[in-house]
Parts: C-alpha cells; structure tokens; sequence
C-alpha cells in the first residue's frame, strides 16, 4: 500500500483530538461527591462494564472513521501483487514496442533492450497478454498477443537489429490500432528505445487515448561516440575518351571526443584502391577525396569504410558507379546560308556545358535533315525553322511515337504543316509585337511540371528578368497542357504527349533576337531542363537508402523474371508478367543484385542501399516529451526504474484503483453508523 | 449562629425537646440497674408488676405462692414481679467519612449527632448513664456509660469529625467484646453495607441481651437520587468515580436503595430489633416523636 499524497497523512493527528476533548471535558465535568455508589454500581454491574466498553466502541468507530478519511485523502494505492491487479481493473492488455532500427546496433544497446522487453514479459500475471511489435522505419506485429510468455520470450530472443531508420509514429499508430481493439480494460504499450531525437517530429499526429497508458523505457547512453559516413560525392570528368571518378566521402563524427587519423579507404570491386587518415572533431564533419579513377564499365561496386566504433553500421557507405551515356540531339536550323547562320549559337553552346548528362549536339538545317537522322538523336529540337521535310510523311511523328522528344522553338520563320498537326500541341499564330511600352516577361510558369520543377525553391531562377520583345501567338489545344504564359496571358510554353514522346513548343526564339532570355542566369538550366525532359533522361541512382521501394519492372523495361539477392543472401522471385510484383523494399544495407532469367549470363544489376544518415545521430529525445506528447498526459521520470514498476506509474495506478473512493464512502458510513449507535446509546444511557 | 456554652449544646434543641420531653424512654428488655427506676430490672424484684408464675422448689419463700392457683391446679406456682431499675444508654455513631454527605442543610452526621444528644438527654433525665462511641473502620471515641457523662458526650459529639472511611463489623465486634452489662445501644449509621454483612455484625451486639435502637440516617439525594445532569459521582468512601446519568439511573436507584432498606427492616424484625429510617429533610422532632410512639405503643401491646 502506498500512498500518492502521503502528506495528507499528518491529518491523522487528529484522531487525538476527540480523545484530547474527552479528557479535557472530564477534567472540566462537576464532580458530585456522593455517600456512596454501592447501588450505583449495582445498576447492574455487568452491564455498567458492558456500557463502558460500548463507549470505547465508539471512540474507535470515530477514530477508525476519522482513519479511513485522512487515508482517502493521502490517496493510497497498491503498487503490486494480485490485490493490485483486482483493484487495477483485471487482466492487462500489453504492447510491446521494441526499437530494431540500426541505432540500436550501438554497443550493448539491443541486448539491453531484448532485456527490458524480457522484463516486461516476465512482469506479465497469468490473464495479462502481450503483444510484439518490432519496428524501425515500419513496425510490424511480429507476436500477436498471447498470454504465452515462453513464446514471447522466444521471438524476443530471435529479433534482431534492421537496417532501418527510426520513426515512432508508425509503431504508436500500430500500438494503438492493436489497443483499440483489445477487449482487456487495462490497456498498456511499453517503448524499449534509444529514443533517437531524429525519429520523433512531434506532428505524428498519433493520440493514445485516457485507457491507453505508454510508459518508456529508454536504453540509450548519455555519452556517446559515433562517425558516420553519411554520403560520398561522385565527381565525374572525361580524360581521355573515359570518364574518371573523383569519390569524396563524407564524414561526421557526432561522438563527445574527437577523433584523429581515422583511416578512411576506398574500395571499388573488392580492390582496396586508396587509404587516407582523416581527423574529425568532436561533433564536427569533415571530408576525405580520393584520387580519381577510370570508370571504365556499368556496375562498379564501390565502398568506403571509416574507421571502426560501436555502431559500425554507419562507418561503411556502399556506392554503383556507372558511366553515363551522353545525350544526343539534333539542333535544325533555318535554310541553309539563311541569314542567321548562328542561329543555333546560343542553344548549342549552352547544351555543351552539361556533365549529367553530356550533351552529345548536332546542328544541321532543315533541308539537310536526313530521316535517318531521327534514329539516332534522343531529341530534336527545330529551332525557327520550318517543318523539315525529312519529317514529312509521318516521318517525324513515328519518332515521336517511340519516344522522342521534340522542341519546337518557334520564330519568324517558323510554320507548320497542317498534314501534322496532331504533332503540334496547338496552332501557330502571328507574331506578337511587345516592343510598344513596356517590353513582355514571364508571368506563369507552372512549377509542377518536370521542366520548371527545379525552379520551383525560391530564389532558383529568376525568369521575370527576361524581357520578350516578340513572341509568336499560340492556341494550345484542349488536350494540350500549357506550361508557361508570358504576362499578357499568352502561351510561352504548351506540351503535347503523343505517343511515348514528347513535343514542346517554346513560342519565342531561344536566341537574342526576340528576347534577351538567351542572355539571362536562368537561360541555361532551362535548356537542360527541356532537353532532359524530352529525352526521357533520368540520373543513374549510385545508391539507395533503406526504406526506398524501387519497381524493378520499371527499370528493367522487359517482361522477363527478375530474381533479387538481397546483401543477406536472400533470394526474392519476381514474375516480369505481374507488373504488380515488380517492388523490391531495400531493408538492408549493402549491395542487392538483380538478375533477369532472361540474361543469365550478363552480370547483375548492382544496388548499393546505405542506412539513413539519420541513423548516425544518436541525440537522445527526452522520452517523457513523447509520452506527453501522445498522451497529453505528463509523465513521472522513468528510465531508471526497473520495467515491473515502470509499468503502471503512481497517478495512473491510484486514478486506476480508486481506492480513495472506498475508504471516504466506508468513513463516512462508519460516522453514520456511529451516529446511529450513539444516538442509540444516548437513549438507555445510565452512565457517561 | 447561635453560640452555646456547652459544645454539642446545640444539638439538644429545644423546640425538638418541647415536643418529645414528656415521653418516657423505655426499655423494652431488661436493664440492669442498681436504682429503682423506671426500666424493668431484669431480675424479679418487689414491684407491683407480675411478670409470670413458675413451679415452686423448695426453698422459695412460701409467702410468693400463688394459691389461687394452687386451688384450681392442685399445683404450686411462685408469683414472679418484674423489677423497675436504671440503666446504660451507650450511643453508637457511624462517623465514617459518608456520614459527611449533606445534599442541603444538615449533614447525616450532624443530622445523627442531634439524634444521640436528644437520645441522652432523654436518658440523663430519667436517671439513665449515658455513654457515646463513634467509630468508622475503628472505634474513634469512646465515652464509658456514667450519669455525670452528658456534657461529656455532647462534647464528642461536637468533636466528631467523618473523616475516614467507614467498616462496620470492626468496631462493632470490638465493641461486642468492650460492653460487659446490658444496656440500650443506639445505633446510628446509614448502612452501606450488605443488610447480611450489617446483621453479622449488629448480632454480637445483641447476643448480649442489650436492647438495640438502629436508627439509619439518610440524606434525601440518598433516597431520591434527584439529581438532573450528568456528572461523575464520586463514592466518599472509596473516592472512586462513575460517570452517571440520573435521568437514566435514578428510577434503578431508588427501587435498589428502597430494597435495601426493605431487607434491613425485615432482618432487624426478625431478631427484635428497633430500626428506624431518618431522613434528614425531615424534622428531628417529627422523627423522634414518630419513633418513641410506636415504641411506647408497642410496650403497652406487649
């Protein structure tokens, strides 16, 4: 039995009271000398005994009475034992939520924790029954709730630590779901975790409700040292006809102690290539580059390793180098020995900037294209010309059809075939004069397409700056998807699908005859942007973090078998004709590798997956800040008290028992009884 | 207050003598006396009164033959006078530290000390020897019989303090073993005792042949137990206290205290003892006249 307000217990001082006024009224009371009381006594003798006692009868009612309302109000509850679990409310209903993420790979971490969900366990009485859900990332009920507590302690003892990041929410929404439905009164959910600070925004929107408890058990240290390599960057450059990679890897130390001479290597296909020392200070980042190699085929497997400490999953970063093939495109200009030779000049120039990817150009005129031309070109840009006639016939459509892009910048001297029109997203008009007054600008760009989607930050390309003096008019089509308007109103920019390819007219010249865009910051990324949203161009991934889903079936664009080795060694099956099952989760860290039954002899797609680098912040969060947080309840500090007493705190099992309620209920029917038997008494009363 | 000369003077009061002073004190049993008086010697002496006959032996004096008798019974009888005489009055107060009790006017043990000067005075008129003995567990004062001892008694009387705890049957059986002639012995006490325990202890009085008057004093809260709010009632005897309601006690008490008296009266008939219950609201004349009525009365019957 224990008390929740023990001060309230001085309260039972007052039980002298009524004895201290009994004595002090028979020291005041008239004392009557008397011959004697031979018959007093007389009346009977017995029954003056008997009275006498009935006497000290109600002074223990009223002292018992007088007990039982101070107890009330020291509210005392039963912290333990069978008697608790009656008063508690019976047979409790547990969640057991155990932290697998890789942080808990850190020192003795994940033993302790396996620990503390075994206490839990063992804190069970025989109606109670748990469940257990293991989560990082996700959570997942790996026991579902059984009174069986060999069984839990079982799938406790098999659990072991995931790649994965650490997210609360999904675990407290899953503890709450499994609650919800529990038919036990006494609903708990225990979180064994390092309580990483990086997995709990606070706006996870999950509410336990006033019969669900959480209570925490924190297994995380208060000194830690850890470094990380959270990211490598890849710079690419071309000697020689091949491309050459420079690594530079990326190292955070967010330990209490600095660390010097970290050796940081370099390993490419096994091959340990290049070792540095590096010295990182106490939560600091630094950085160690490599010299740079040739890349010379697809699929490099890459790693680089950081030294070694208690959490050695973040010391490795695992990477696929592969070289990236260059896009080609074909500039058409105007007729040939027009009057604007260079007309192309500004498009071409600023296609010979790109790296990812490069940029491999044609230029070529309108009436020198050739329909050869549009097979080995990804894009085809017809920069203020006439419709080719290499593209007549359908000629330009079918390419179109397969998946090629085309730009169509339109000019003075640009028209349109009414045979084509299905290409083009709209109609051609008249130019436009702006020159009158105020030159036209930009006025909308709709962000959410893929070209403008990288200008869509504040402060990442200033497109007002340029000033349209002429533009050529154009009536998008009803279908069409108009993508920029200049100021007035008017379409800059209008996209048609049309087929697997895509057509985009661009209603002023990409030059500085009609618009000083040419000349503007935002000039050159808009070329990329266009040219790489027409040719279908996607950056080569050199590395995944666990928890993404990839649709093998999107990437291997065939409908063979796909088998996938995890970096476990776990063979998974997909059918190429159930596109449905074509999504790989990347739960592990390390290399996956995807081969089609169709190409068993080629090698292996390479997927390097690394841990969130969030991971590598082991910043503890203050567990009561959950608790209170999804509960709405504060919370007493509990991480050092052992998990049978942290399983129901103070408040909760007093509010629980109630029985305050009982003790003030029996005080006061022992003081109506009292009232009643000393009223009672008063009647046949003979004697004091 | 009134001053007397004499201590103990105030107790023999007049307007209490006025009334009761023609009365004789009488004797029932024989006394003896060395004067002719009026109490009957308990010899058979010369008076006039016949006392009874008796069967003649030889050598009684031939002229004490009834033969009147003799001529009806053909037997002879001897004519046997009672004899007159004076004799001792010895006054027997309970001083025990109850006899103090006073609910209004008059304490018990003043009540009773008025008792026994009216009791000596009637005593020293007729030529009786007064003697007085106060006692509580022990005997406290003595004062031997003699004719000349009245003032001596009244003066005890004055001195009689109730100051120590009462026992009857101590000092009444020091006093069975003290009194070696017949007399009147007055008892005066209000008897917080067992009536059998009070017997036992009376009856080596009696063995004596002395003539026992027991007069039981008591006050009339005693008798009453008027009392309306409720105290501790502390017992004068054994200090000790009891918290009482009277509302609730007193009917209980009264039919006690009236049994009691019931079962003295009972057992003092029984072995020819006076006994009389004064209550000290009551006037001493009225008291004393009522009780030497019915004794003369009774004397006459006999």
């Amino acid at each position: 039995m224990t008390f929740l307000t023990p001060f309230f217990l001085a309260g039972l001082a007052a039980l002298a009271i009524p004895v201290v006024i009994h004595l002090i009224q028979r020291e005041r009371k008239r004392v009557i000398e008397f011959p004697s009381l031979m018959f007093v006594r007389r009346i009977p003798y017995q029954s003056v005994r008997r009275r006498r006692i009935r006497h000290w009868l109600l002074l223990v009612l009223r002292a018992v009475a007088m007990a039982l309302i101070v107890a009330a109000f020291a509210r005392p509850f039963l912290r333990q034992g069978a008697a608790a679990a009656v008063v508690g409310g019976g047979a409790r209903d547990i969640v057991i939520l155990l932290d697998r993420s890789a942080s808990m790979g850190y020192g003795d971490h994940w033993n302790r924790a396996r620990d503390a969900a075994r206490a839990v366990v063992r804190s069970m009485g025989a109606d109670d029954r748990a469940t257990l859900v293991l989560f990082g990332r996700n959570a997942e009920e790996h026991m579902r709730a059984t009174s069986d507590r060999a069984r839990l302690e079982e799938a406790i003892t098999a659990a072991r630590v995931s790649s994965g990041a650490t997210r609360y929410g999904p675990a407290l929404k899953l503890a709450e779901s499994i609650l919800g439905r529990s038919p036990l009164k006494r609903r708990q959910t225990v979180l064994i975790s390092d309580f990483q600070k990086t997995g709990w925004s606070g706006s996870e929107e999950v509410r336990f409700g006033d019969d669900k408890r959480l209570s925490t058990v924190s297994i995380g240290a208060d000194r830690t040292a850890n470094l990380s390599v959270p990211s490598v960057s890849l710079g690419r450059s071309a000697f020689s006809g091949q491309e050459r990679i420079a690594v530079t890897a990326g190292l955070s130390n967010r330990g209490d102690e600095g660390l010097k001479d970290v050796p940081v290597t370099l390993t490419v296909d096994g091959h340990e290539l290049q070792t540095e020392h590096a010295t990182v200070a106490a939560h600091t980042s630094g950085s160690v580059t490599f010299a740079p190699f040739t890349l010379a085929a697809p699929n490099v497997r890459g790693m680089v390793r950081a030294g070694s400490d208690v959490l050695p999953a973040d010391n490795t970063f695992h990477f696929v180098l592969a070289p990236i093939a260059p896009v080609s495109l074909v500039i058409v200009n105007g007729v040939d020995g027009g009057e604007r030779a260079d007309a192309s000049l500004f498009l071409s120039k600023a296609l010979s900037i790109g790296t990812t990817p490069t940029f491999r150009v044609d230029v070529t005129s309108a009436g020198r294209l050739a329909p050869t031309s549009f097979d080995r070109h990804a894009v085809v840009i017809l920069n203020d010309t006439m419709f080719p006639p290499a593209g007549g016939a359908g000629a330009l459509k079918r390419f179109v059809e397969r998946g090629g892009g085309l730009l169509v910048v339109a000019g003075d001297r640009s028209s349109w075939p009414q045979g084509e029109a299905e290409l083009l997203p709209g109609k051609l008009g008249a130019p436009v004069d702006r020159t009158a007054g105020r030159s036209g600008s930009l006025g909308f760009l709709d962000y959410s397409h893929p070209v403008f989607e990288v200008f869509k930050a504040p402060r990442s390309g200033d497109f007002s700056a340029a000033h349209i003096f002429r533009y050529r008019a154009f009536e998008a089509g009803p279908t069409d998807r108009v993508i920029a308007r200049y100021d007035d109103g008017a379409v800059a920019a209008a996209e048609r699908k049309v087929g697997s390819g895509r057509v985009i007219v661009w209603t002023s010249p990409l030059d500085d005859t009609w618009t000083d865009i040419g000349v503007k910051p935002v000039f050159l990324p808009l070329v990329h942007q266009l040219v790489r949203h027409l040719a279908h161009y996607e950056a080569s991934t050199s590395w995944f973090t666990v928890g993404q889903v990839l649709d093998l079936a999107a990437r291997a664009k065939t409908k063979a078998d796909r088998i996938a080795v995890t970096p476990a060694g776990e063979r998974i099956s997909q059918a190429g004709s159930r596109p449905n099952e074509g999504l790989l989760e990347l739960d592990e860290q390390g290399i996956y590798e995807v081969r089609s039954t169709g190409a068993a002899n080629g090698q292996p797609e390479a997927l390097a997956v690394n841990l969130d680098p969030a991971e590598s912040d082991l910043t503890p969060l203050d567990p009561r800040e959950l608790v209170a947080t999804v509960t709405g309840r504060a919370t007493t500090p509990g991480p050092a008290e052992p998990v049978a007493q942290q399983e129901m705190t103070r408040e909760e099992a007093e509010r629980r028992q109630g029985l305050w309620w009982y003790l003030l209920l029996a005080g006061l029917l022992l003081l109506a009884a009292e009232t009643a038997v000393s009223n009672h008494l008063s009647r046949n009363e003979k004697f004091l | 207050m009134e001053q007397h000369v004499t201590p103990g003077a105030r107790f023999v009061d007049p307007s209490v003598l006025m009334r009761i002073g023609n009365l004789e004190l009488l004797a029932r049993t024989v006394v003896e006396g060395f004067i002719n008086g009026m109490h009957r010697a308990p010899y058979f002496g010369a008076s006039i009164d016949f006392a009874e006959h008796r069967g003649y032996v030889p050598g009684d004096d031939i002229r004490r033959v009834d033969w009147r008798l003799f001529a009806r019974t053909d037997r002879y009888y001897v004519k046997q006078y009672e004899a007159d005489t004076n004799t001792n009055l010895t006054i027997l107060l309970d001083v025990s530290r109850s006899m103090q009790f006073a609910s209004r006017g008059a304490s018990k043990l003043e009540y009773g000390s008025y008792v026994g000067a009216c009791m000596a005075y009637l005593a020293q008129r007729q030529r009786d020897r007064i003697g007085l003995i106060t006692f509580d567990d022990d005997i406290v004062a003595h004062v031997p019989p003699s004719a000349k001892h009245f003032n001596v008694v009244l003066h005890t009387l004055d001195r009689a303090r109730a100051e120590r705890p009462g026992n009857l049957p101590r000092p009444l059986h020091k006093m069975a073993e003290h009194f070696r002639r017949r007399g009147i012995l007055v008892l005066i006490s209000d008897f917080y005792e067992e009536p059998d325990a009070i017997l036992e202890a009376i009856k080596p009085l009696k063995f004596l042949g002395n003539d026992l008057i027991v007069f039981h004093v008591l006050d009339p809260a005693e008798l009453d137990f008027g009392y309306e709010d409720a105290s501790s009632f502390e017992d004068l005897e054994s200090r000790e206290q009891i918290p009482v309601v009277p509302e609730s006690l007193a009917q209980e008490y009264r039919s006690l205290i009236q049994a009691h008296i019931g079962a003295l009266t009972t057992k003092f008939s029984e072995h020819r003892i006076d006994y009389t219950v004064l209550n000290t609201s009551e006037p001493l004349d009225r008291a004393l006249f009522s009780y030497l009525s019915s004794r003369e009365r009774l004397m006459h019957v006999r």
